[in-house]
């Protein structure tokens, strides 16, 4: 006789597993959209938030200068990160990310080509927001790094 | 949960999780895996990375990164042919996790909720390989799984609409104010489209809040209507033209096909009840059971033999004939347009092809490809025309009629 239903341990397996899944796919986004203790609202990468927000857009300008000195494109700046390119702008947009993470990506990489390249030219990221700026953050933000 | 918890772990027709792991493993090997082989190929030849938010996961090397961008196609053709299905269809939702842990720039929630939805797929033990799919047996109707996975992916359907609805109440850029509609980059179309997409626009902007607060309702509609059986029928609907609009307005990703795929756990599999009358004449077997029966996934198809007495009446030059579940008979071009509502599975995947392959060849240039469905589905609506007459034209008949007797009277 085939059985109608599955019993024992798969059963037991099973349950558990449901259980686990549905209660972390409540208690994640309720969590990221709404902080606890004070369950304010706010937008959440994590939180089924689709097109919930004015989407951010910013400009970055990736330079290179030497004191007193004109920018000048970094070289080789495709094999740092591909697609980015020096010294013209960038548009991009800051759907899914924060301004801190916009801001930490960007001088984390200045850093970083002044620490690799160690030729004691000042690498600069120019930030421009351009719609949606993020509140509290000034129109250009700019990261400087000299090894 | 829903209503009828018990029945979570009671066995059901294996035959909708199965079609719906092929139809997630077509949008996989179309848009999923090429896009994440993407991020996985920009990130190995990239020198600078930013540190991913959890210490514990490792950073991706080359040679790794070749590796896993074979294994992620081998997984989604794994997951079509339904070889090893639970272990590719787990495998490419880690994968895609994992990628997007090393970068926030690769989040994006249609890709989270594809990989949720895979992981969702990999809980299924369908047993039913595509072969066994396309098998036009007509005894191969009693395959069956248990029903919790079925039922995880009603949940999850449902948790992500609350969600969503959840956001626009609290978010002040939607609620009364629809500020964010404003804004939306809308997509290009053909023309012809194009003009419906103007409307379209100049309808959002003219009644931002009112389209806000409509969207809103829609969203915790569906979140409610999923839980209920009663209520899954219209739910289908109503969830299939929100997708399609959102398709035509935002073209976001895989999110509508995905969800559109996810609508297949809510209808019957294996009950045999629409009749194809199989005529034995060999002139009148273009749609013979050779090919319906083979696309018939949900084997929902029952081929009857008819007698060529009966084939007499049978004059459209299609030759095909149906009988739906109620009993209602449907011939020549009236039967192609329930094939849809029949065939869900095969549709969904050319559908799909159509539009990711379309967008493919739009992103070489070659004009709105992206389009084909639309207009496979403006062919759809066409077939329901003469349909929509008749009705039309017999409720101004009644019209018509009631006033007449009205004058009579008077």
């Amino acid at each position: 006789m085939t059985p109608s239903e599955i019993r024992g341990w798969r059963r037991h397996a099973a349950l558990a597993f449901i259980i686990a899944w549905v209660a972390i796919q409540i208690f994640v986004p309720f969590v990221q959209k709404f902080e606890i203790p004070s369950f304010r609202y706010r937008w959440a990468r994590f939180g089924w938030a689709m097109y919930s927000r004015l989407v951010p857009r910013y400009e970055v300008r990736l330079f290179r200068i030497r004191p007193g000195g004109p920018p000048e494109p970094i070289p080789n700046i495709e094999r740092y990160v591909r697609g980015y390119r020096s010294p013209e702008p960038m548009p991009m947009l800051a759907i899914y990310v924060s301004e801190d993470e916009v801001h930490d990506r960007f001088s984390r990489l200045v850093s970083y080509l002044a620490r690799e390249r160690h030729d004691g030219y000042t690498y600069v990221a120019s930030i421009r927001w351009t719609s949606y700026p993020p509140a509290g953050v000034p129109d250009v933000v700019e990261f400087r790094a000299t090894e | 949960m829903p209503r009828n918890s018990a029945s979570w772990f009671s066995l059901v027709p294996a035959y909708r999780l199965a079609t719906l792991r092929v139809c997630l493993a077509v949008t996989s090997l179309v848009f999923h895996v090429p896009k994440f082989n993407r991020f996985i190929d920009a990130y190995t030849s990239s020198a600078y990375h930013v540190p991913p938010p959890l210490a514990l996961v490792p950073p991706l090397g080359q040679g790794a990164g070749a590796m896993l961008m074979m294994l992620n196609y081998g997984a989604a053709a794994g997951l079509l042919l339904g070889l090893y299905p639970r272990l590719c269809a787990w495998f490419l939702a880690a994968i895609g996790f994992y990628v997007m842990t090393l970068d926030p720039e690769y989040y994006a929630h249609n890709a989270q909720f594809h990989l949720t939805l895979l992981a969702l797929i990999g809980c299924s033990s369908d047993r039913l390989s595509l072969w066994r799919l396309l098998n036009a047996q007509q005894h191969d109707s009693d395959e069956t799984c248990p029903a919790w996975p079925e039922r995880l992916i009603q949940v999850q359907l449902s948790i992500v609409f609350f969600y969503a609805a959840l956001d626009k109440v609290f978010n002040p850029h939607w609620g009364v104010s629809g500020a964010v509609l404003a804004t939306l980059a809308v997509r290009d179309h053909a023309p012809g489209l194009a003009s419906l997409q103007a409307l379209n626009q100049a309808v959002i902007r003219a009644f931002p809040g009112a389209v806000s607060a409509l969207t809103t309702a829609l969203e915790f509609f569906l979140a409610v209507a999923f839980f209920f059986r009663s209520l899954w029928r219209v739910s289908i609907v109503v969830a299939l033209a929100f997708m399609i609009y959102l398709e035509f307005l935002l073209r976001p990703g895989v999110f509508a096909w995905d969800t559109v795929a996810a609508l297949i756990v809510f209808v019957p599999s294996a009950d045999r009840s629409w009749r194809l009358m199989d005529n034995p004449q060999p002139a009148a077997r273009r749609w013979s059971a050779a090919l319906l029966l083979r696309l018939d996934w949900l084997k929902r198809l029952g081929s009857v033999p008819i007698d060529a007495q009966h084939c007499v009446g049978d004059t459209t030059w299609l030759r095909l004939n149906l009988v739906s579940p109620r009993g209602r008979e449907y011939r020549g071009l009236a039967a192609v347009r329930m094939l849809p509502i029949v065939l869900p599975g095969p549709f969904f995947v050319v559908m799909a092809m159509a539009r990711f392959g379309g967008g493919f060849l739009g992103s070489l240039g070659y004009g709105p490809w992206y389009d084909l469905p639309f207009i496979g589905l403006a062919g759809w609506l066409l077939l329901w025309t003469p349909s929509a007459m008749r009705i039309v034209a017999r409720l101004a008949h009644e019209v018509v009629a009631r006033g007449v007797v009205g004058t009579g009277r008077r």
